[in-house]
């Protein structure tokens, strides 16, 4: 699987870039369809995909992550040293950097921007750099981060975009009393050193970037990237009319294709239907506490939820749902997060055995549980309905409830539920985000769910100061072991990242993270 | 005068709803299942953020005290930032709100012109070919959900014949206009349809009546008996239809502007109600409370105005 997932990308990556044998063109526009608008375009303080996917076009990080996700190359720090103990990291700025706005990037506005990301009162994300203790300056060009602890993510932690480089004295200078208040109006019009600089945003409607005459890295043709002049964002929520508007010459690119429209969009000879390889899990996700609501909860069986488990025929359900588009899961990482192990599909639908395990828990007959979906997600309705008439086969009466999204995580955070949809992407090319979420259960109960496995949990803590990757990777290979036999989850399914784009646009990348690469984008004419 | 002392009594009958609107929603969008932090932080969240944001936000703080500082800040035109988009909810509604009004006023200009012609073609043929093709065609209009309409209209005049933009908004007045005419015509159909047969049932009933008879045996010439006699008389019942379907209007709104990809306040009103984004809600009801209030209020002058015996 693991082989196939790479060769998958492989394909996918030749899709995006097939015309490198052409010769490269520089200039022009692109109009690209967005679902949703972004929201705060702050590294530090944003919580939500709409912002991270495309932080990158805006801001820079000091180690850049390769196209396939899984491996460091150098951005603003053109060198790194871990120090033999593990307890400091020593990077090299590039020579002639700065931001967009023309001001060069020095050594202080890393330190304070590596700080900010640090500091465990901004944001949701500073857990990705928790274990910087601080970080101090050397000469015009050397950064050095000291650690509380060694930590086998520091240098994958420097390329997520929490630990972008923004302008301290730009920053400091923006209206506002706090540093959330300066936030505030910086990201507005935000000054980082990516590829691209911010012209203009009308929330709602569009936001449209301009190429940044500072950025450091070089094309193809040995001048500077980017290729494009520009990128216009343009917010077409409706999939029908983002589609309609591609097809129809009024958009370059499109995200978010629904499924079902797939292979209707292959067909269509002006257009590039890709599927970029994600880190995307579709899962039911279960509370396996005894008593529920005062209520005994037959979820908190092990032989249940593996009876639930077999008696889902994942293929089906790829059919029916994503119209062939998905894969069948091999673990609860996905196929392309780091230290992945499994190759072959978890649960391969059993349902003599699935109703043996249902006698041996002693529920021969079934019970009756509850699934809360999402209120008008087709789907989680449609996931929702198949899971009901499959597991109706083994006795259960699955009751389908909605909720918007608010609600749903309220109940989710307050242990109100017995079982519910998710959907997981990473953030970061190692698996230490999602083990944290899933399994270790001092974070959040592993997903809420009340399960527990203390040989799961010291696994996590070893491999957070395990250097070694061989060990480290052994550790990884035992917790999914332990989670995909015991744990509270159904893997349903993984899937891509549909995006369409017209026959003339070459060079998109979207990472399995989801990051948005415009920087090597070009139209051809 | 009578009129005068009517509209300031309408007026001051619009405070005490206002309060009562304000305080409804301040209590109910905190009724609601779920709340900003989760919105915003979504399923990652661990309780030391959610406290965090909790407090950052005022929302550990009683209900009550949360509406004394809501109400104070209101009294001095303050309606907060929003919570999601970090920007002042003023700003937001001042630029989406007047998208969404001149959406749904071309939507009413089209209805009104669709409706008010073809209603008297189809009540002075009643019962005839010209009645039925018009009554046919608006009850199909009627029955299409709007983002059906929408999407039909999209991919005939917008993708094939490329008459208009699939979607989106212009970049100067005129071009804004421009780009609200395919969603303004696809809001309006249904709309038109009720006009249209609400006028032209109105129209029988008072071309039949006695003093359209006597007009007509004065000798006056048919058209002074349509439009002084007739259309008067008949419109006042499509006016009240007409104010009262603004509200539905500026609903049937947020699907137009989703399908068509307009960054109007109905959209920002889902977003916000999904996010939980207590501050816009709040501002974007007081502000469509206002502007609702406000065209009742048109509606009752202009009623009162065509039928003088209702200021009395």
């Amino acid at each position: 699987m693991k082989v196939l997932s790479k060769a998958v990308l492989g394909v996918a990556m030749l899709a995006a870039s097939s015309v490198s044998a052409l010769a490269i063109e520089r200039g022009g526009t692109l109009v690209y369809g967005r679902y949703a608008d972004s929201l705060f375009l702050d590294p530090v303080l944003n919580d939500a995909n709409v912002d991270i996917w495309i932080l990158n076009n805006l801001y820079d990080t000091l180690i850049e992550p390769t196209d396939d996700g899984q491996g460091l190359r150098p951005g603003l720090a053109t060198a790194w040293k871990l120090a033999a103990d593990g307890m400091s990291v020593t990077l090299t700025l590039r020579d002639g950097i700065a931001f967009s706005d023309g001001s060069p990037i020095t050594p202080a506005d890393v330190q304070w921007s590596l700080k900010r990301a640090a500091n465990p009162k901004n944001g949701i994300w500073n857990f990705i750099v928790s274990s910087i203790a601080d970080v101090t300056t050397e000469g015009d060009k050397t950064v050095i981060i000291k650690l509380k602890q060694p930590d086998p993510t520091i240098l994958i932690a420097l390329t997520v975009f929490n630990t972008s480089i923004m302008p301290m004295k730009a920053f400091e200078a923006s209206p506002g009393a706090t540093d959330a208040d300066k936030a505030k109006s910086f990201a507005e019009h935000p000054i980082g050193s990516g590829p691209f600089a911010m012209q203009s945003w009308t929330r709602g409607s569009s936001m449209k970037l301009v190429r940044s005459e500072h950025y450091w890295a070089k094309g193809e043709d040995g001048k500077p990237l980017p290729y494009l002049d520009g990128i216009d964002f343009e917010l077409v929520p409706d999939d029908n009319t983002r589609i309609l508007k591609l097809q129809s010459g009024g958009l370059d690119g499109a995200e978010f294709i629904p499924y079902s429209r797939v292979a209707e969009l292959k067909a269509d000879s002006n257009l590039n239907m890709i599927l970029f390889p994600s880190t995307r899990l579709e899962y039911v996700s279960m509370n396996v506490r005894p008593t529920v609501d005062g209520k005994d909860n037959p979820l908190s069986n092990e032989k249940v939820r593996q009876a639930m488990n077999y008696a889902v025929d994942k293929d089906a359900m790829i059919r029916v749902v994503t119209h062939g588009v998905g894969t069948a899961p091999t673990s609860f990482m996905s196929a392309t997060t780091p230290l992945h192990a499994g190759d072959k599909p978890i649960y391969p639908y059993d349902l003599a055995k699935a109703k043996q395990l249902m006698k041996d828990a002693g529920f021969p007959n079934g019970f009756e549980t509850d699934l809360l979906i999402l209120a008008g997600n087709q789907d989680e309705s449609g996931i929702g309905t198949t899971l009901q008439q499959m597991w109706s086969q083994i006795g259960i009466k699955l009751d389908i409830e909605q909720a918007d999204n608010p609600t749903r995580t309220q109940r989710y955070r307050t242990a109100n539920f017995l079982m519910r949809m998710g959907a997981w992407t990473d953030d970061i090319a190692d698996p230490n985000e999602r083990a944290s979420y899933f399994v270790y259960s001092p974070n959040i109960q592993a997903l809420h769910s009340g399960w527990k496995s203390d040989a799961a949990d010291k696994l996590f803590d070893d491999s957070q100061k395990e250097m070694d990757p061989a060990k480290r990777a052994a550790m990884y290979a035992q917790m999914q072991q332990i989670y995909n036999s015991t744990g509270p989850i159904v893997p349903l399914y993984e899937t891509p990242y549909p995006v369409a784009l017209n026959k003339k646009v070459h060079g998109f990348l979207q990472i399995p993270l989801g990051n948005n690469i415009f920087a090597s984008t070009w139209i051809q004419k | 005068l009578p009129l005068l002392s009517y509209i300031l009594r309408r007026v001051l009958q619009m405070v005490p709803t206002f309060v009562f609107i304000l305080v409804i929603t301040f209590v109910l969008v905190r009724l609601l299942p779920g709340d900003p932090t989760s919105a915003i932080l979504g399923d990652r969240a661990i309780d030391a953020d959610v406290k965090r944001i909790n407090n950052e936000l005022g929302l550990d703080q009683p209900i009550p005290v949360q509406f004394v500082y809501f109400a104070r800040a209101v009294i001095s035109g303050n309606l907060g930032d929003s919570i999601n988009l970090k920007v002042p909810v003023l700003a937001l509604i001042l630029q989406r709100l007047p998208v969404t009004l001149m959406l749904t006023a071309m939507a009413g200009i089209i209805a009104l012109l669709l409706a008010v012609p073809l209603a008297f073609v189809a009540a002075l043929n009643r019962g005839e070919a010209p009645d039925a093709a018009v009554r046919g065609v608006f009850q199909i209009a009627l029955s299409m959900p709007v983002f059906y309409a929408g999407l039909v209209l999209l991919t005939v005049f917008a993708a094939r014949l490329r008459w208009f933009p699939v979607g989106g908004y212009g970049s100067n007045f005129l071009d804004d206009l421009y780009h609200l005419i395919l969603p303004a015509t696809t809001l309006a159909l249904s709309l038109a349809a009720v006009l249209m047969r609400n006028l032209r049932a109105s129209i029988i009933g008072v071309v039949g009546a006695d003093y359209v008879d006597f007009a007509r045996a004065k000798g006056l010439p048919a058209r002074v008996i349509l439009f002084r006699h007739v259309l008067r008389n008949a419109l006042i019942s499509t006016v009240t239809l007409f104010g009262l379907s603004i509200g539905s209007l500026l609903g049937g709104a947020v699907v137009t502007e989703t399908v068509f990809a307009i960054p109007g306040a109905g959209r920002l009103m889902i977003d916000s109600i999904y996010g939980r984004d207590y501050p816009v809600i709040q501002g974007l009801t007081i502000a469509i409370a206002l502007l609702v209030s406000l065209a009742f209020l048109a509606t009752d002058i202009l009623h009162a105005w065509l039928d003088p015996r209702i200021v009395r």
